[in-house]
C-alpha cells in the first residue's frame, strides 16, 4: 500500500512541476520578447530550455558554441554583428520561425548575392549583367580600400564606379558599403566576413559565383514556446553580459 | 511482542487480500487522473482550445488561432514598435486587421473561391509547392551525403574559364597575308602591321573574358577553335561569311574543378534543390494515385 501512496505522491509532484512549468511557459509566450530582460527568472527559464533545443536543431550548422563557420558561410551567433535584423529577441525569433530563403512564404528572402561570373548572375533580376574578370578584380580592390587595406588605387576607382553603377552592388550593400540588415546584405566595410577569410580569393569566389545561404523554418518542427526559448538562448550567447547563460 | 509474529495490517492495507473498498478507491482515482489528462489535452492542445486563447495566440476566430508571433511581426512592420512600446490604438488596429483577414479567409473557404478564382488557385498551387520545399530544406544533409553528391556531380563544380584572345579578319583571304599573320606572336600587333597584311581586328573581344562571354562575342565556331588554343598560339584560318579569321590566344585559363570546401555552399544548394524536385515529384505521384481522375473520351 505504501508503494501506491508513493506512486500517487510522485504523480502529484510531477503534475505540480509540469503545471508550474506550463504556467511559466505561458508567461514566457505572453511576454513582449524584447522586454524579457527585465524578468530574470523568466529569462533563466527560457535560456535553460532553449539550449538543448539549440543543440538539437541549430548546432548542426552553427556549432555547439554558436560560433558558426566562415568556411561554410554559417554566421557567428556569438558576436554583435547581425546579418538580419538588429539582434533583438523578436528578430531572432522571426528567423527561427520562418527561416532565411527557407521557401516559407514569410521567410527573409528578398536578396541573393548574384554570381557575376555566370551568364545570368541573378535569374530573378534580368537587369544585372555579368562582369568581366577585370571588373571583378576592380571591385575587390575597391572593397579593400573601403576596409582600409592596401589596394591598387586606379583599380579601386574603377571598382567604385562599378559598385555604384553597372554592377549594382549599392542596391543591397548600400552606398556606404555598410550593408543593410533589413535584407540580410552584409557590411563589406568591416573585418567580419560571412564567407571565407576576407582575402582577395575569398572575395573573388563570392562575387564570381554568388552566395545564397539558407536557414530552415522551424515553425512546423518546434512549438511556439520552443521557438521563443531557442531565440532567447541565441540572444543570451551574444549578450553574455546581460543574460545568465546556460553554458 | 515476539519478533517472528507478523504485524496485523488493516484489510485495506494488506495487498495479499482482496478488498472491495480499496479497489473502488483506486479505480476512482485512476478514472479521475485519466479524466484530468484527457481534459487537459482536449482543452489546451494547439488550435483546439475551446476554453481560453492559447498563450501562443492572440485570438481565436471560429476556433482558428491568430498567432502571437505574427501579431508582433505585423505590429513591428506597420508601426516600427515592439509590444511594450505600442499604444493601445496601435495594438487594437493590428488585432482588428488580423481578425478581419481571418474572417475573410474563412469566408473565402465557404465560398470555395479556389474552384473559381484563378489567382486563388495559383496561390494555392504555389503555397503547396513551397510547403513541400520547406520540408526538404529543414532536413539538413550530413557531410558524407554532401561529399557523395559532390563526387557524383563533380562536372558542375568548376571555375568559369577565362581567355584573352585576339581575332584578326582577312577580308581578302590572301593566303600569303595569313601565312605572315600566323608568324606574328605578340598579342599586341601594331595596327600598321595588320594594315600591311590587309587585316583588321574584329573588335569582338576585349581583354580577359569569361568563356561564356567570349562564346557570345566570338560565336560558336570561333569560340570552339579558341577554347583549344594554348597560351601564345594562333589558330589556323577559319572561313566565315565576313572573311577569314585567325585567332591569337594571349592567355587561356581553362576551367578548373573546385575542391569540396570551395564548392560546398553550391553543393548544398544543389542537393537541396534536387531533394525538393524529388519530393515534389513524389507528392504529385501520390496525389495522382490517390485521386479519382476521369478523362473525357475524346481526350484519352
Amino acid at each position: 500500500m505504501r508503494f501506491i501512496v508513493v506512486v500517487i505522491l510522485a504523480f502529484l509532484i510531477g503534475a505540480a512541476v509540469f503545471a508550474n512549468s506550463r504556467s511559466v511557459e505561458r508567461r514566457l509566450l505572453r511576454a513582449d520578447p524584447d522586454a524579457l530582460l527585465a524578468d530574470s527568472a523568466l529569462l533563466r527559464f527560457a535560456v535553460e530550455r532553449g539550449r538543448p533545443l539549440f543543440l538539437v536543431h541549430c548546432a548542426t550548422c552553427h556549432g555547439v558554441s554558436g560560433a558558426g563557420d566562415p568556411l561554410k558561410g554559417v554566421p557567428n551567433l556569438t558576436d554583435s554583428d547581425w546579418l538580419y535584423g538588429t539582434g533583438r529577441v523578436a528578430d531572432i525569433e522571426q528567423i527561427i520561425e520562418y527561416g532565411i530563403r527557407s521557401r516559407n512564404s514569410r521567410a527573409w528572402s528578398l536578396a541573393i548575392m548574384p554570381a557575376y561570373a555566370r551568364p545570368h548572375p541573378n535569374p530573378a533580376d534580368k537587369n544585372i549583367r555579368p562582369l568581366s574578370p577585370g571588373e571583378i578584380s576592380d571591385l575587390i580592390e575597391f572593397l579593400f580600400r573601403q576596409q582600409g587595406r592596401e589596394a591598387d588605387a586606379a583599380a579601386a576607382s574603377r571598382g567604385a564606379a562599378l559598385y555604384t553603377g553597372d554592377a549594382g552592388c549599392y542596391d543591397c550593400h548600400s552606398l556606404d558599403v555598410k550593408g543593410d540588415s533589413a535584407i540580410g546584405a552584409p557590411n563589406l566595410a568591416d573585418a567580419t566576413t560571412l564567407y571565407g577569410d576576407g582575402s582577395r580569393n575569398a572575395l573573388y569566389q563570392s562575387i564570381a559565383y554568388g552566395r545564397q545561404g539558407v536557414c530552415p523554418a522551424w515553425i512546423k518542427k518546434l512549438s511556439a514556446a520552443g521557438i521563443r526559448e531557442t531565440a532567447v538562448y541565441v540572444y543570451s550567447i551574444s549578450h553574455t553580459g546581460d543574460v545568465p547563460n546556460a553554458n | 511482542m515476539p519478533t517472528d509474529q507478523k504485524v496485523k495490517l488493516p484489510p485495506w492495507r494488506d495487498p495479499t487480500r482482496v478488498n472491495s473498498a480499496r479497489s473502488f478507491v483506486l479505480m476512482t482515482l485512476g478514472a479521475l487522473i485519466g479524466l484530468f489528462l484527457a481534459g487537459y489535452s482536449l482543452f489546451t492542445a494547439r488550435g483546439v482550445s475551446t476554453l481560453s486563447v492559447p498563450a501562443e495566440d492572440v485570438a481565436l476566430v471560429n476556433q482558428q488561432p491568430i498567432s502571437r508571433s505574427d501579431y508582433l511581426i505585423l505590429l513591428q512592420t506597420l508601426y516600427g514598435v515592439d509590444l511594450s512600446h505600442a499604444t493601445r490604438e496601435q495594438r487594437q488596429k493590428v488585432l482588428n486587421d488580423m481578425i478581419r483577414e481571418e474572417l475573410f479567409v474563412q469566408r473565402g473557404k465557404e465560398l470555395d473561391l479556389a474552384s473559381s478564382d484563378p489567382e486563388v488557385r495559383s496561390a494555392l498551387v504555389n503555397a503547396v509547392e513551397l510547403e513541400i520545399s520547406e520540408d526538404a530544406i529543414t532536413a539538413q544533409p550530413n557531410e558524407a551525403t554532401l561529399r557523395d553528391y559532390y563526387t557524383t556531380h563533380a562536372e558542375r563544380y568548376v571555375s568559369e574559364g577565362i581567355m584573352n584572345v585576339r581575332d584578326w579578319v582577312f577580308p581578302a583571304g590572301d593566303p600569303g597575308d595569313m601565312a605572315a599573320a600566323l608568324t606574328l606572336k605578340s598579342p599586341d600587333i601594331p595596327p600598321e602591321t595588320l594594315a600591311r597584311l590587309h587585316a583588321r581586328e574584329s573588335g569582338k573581344t576585349q581583354g580577359d573574358e569569361f568563356y561564356f562571354a567570349a562564346k557570345i562575342h566570338l560565336g560558336d565556331q570561333l569560340f570552339a577553335a579558341a577554347r583549344d588554343l594554348s597560351n601564345g598560339t594562333a589558330s589556323g584560318p577559319i572561313q566565315l561569311s565576313d572573311g577569314v579569321h585567325v585567332l591569337y590566344m594571349a592567355a587561356n585559363k581553362r576551367p578548373v574543378p573546385f575542391d569540396f570546401a570551395k564548392a560546398r555552399p553550391q553543393v548544398l544548394n544543389d542537393y537541396r534543390n534536387h531533394a525538393i524536385e524529388q519530393l515534389k515529384a513524389g507528392d504529385e505521384s501520390f496525389l495522382r494515385k490517390r485521386a479519382n481522375v476521369r478523362i473525357a473520351d475524346d481526350l484519352r
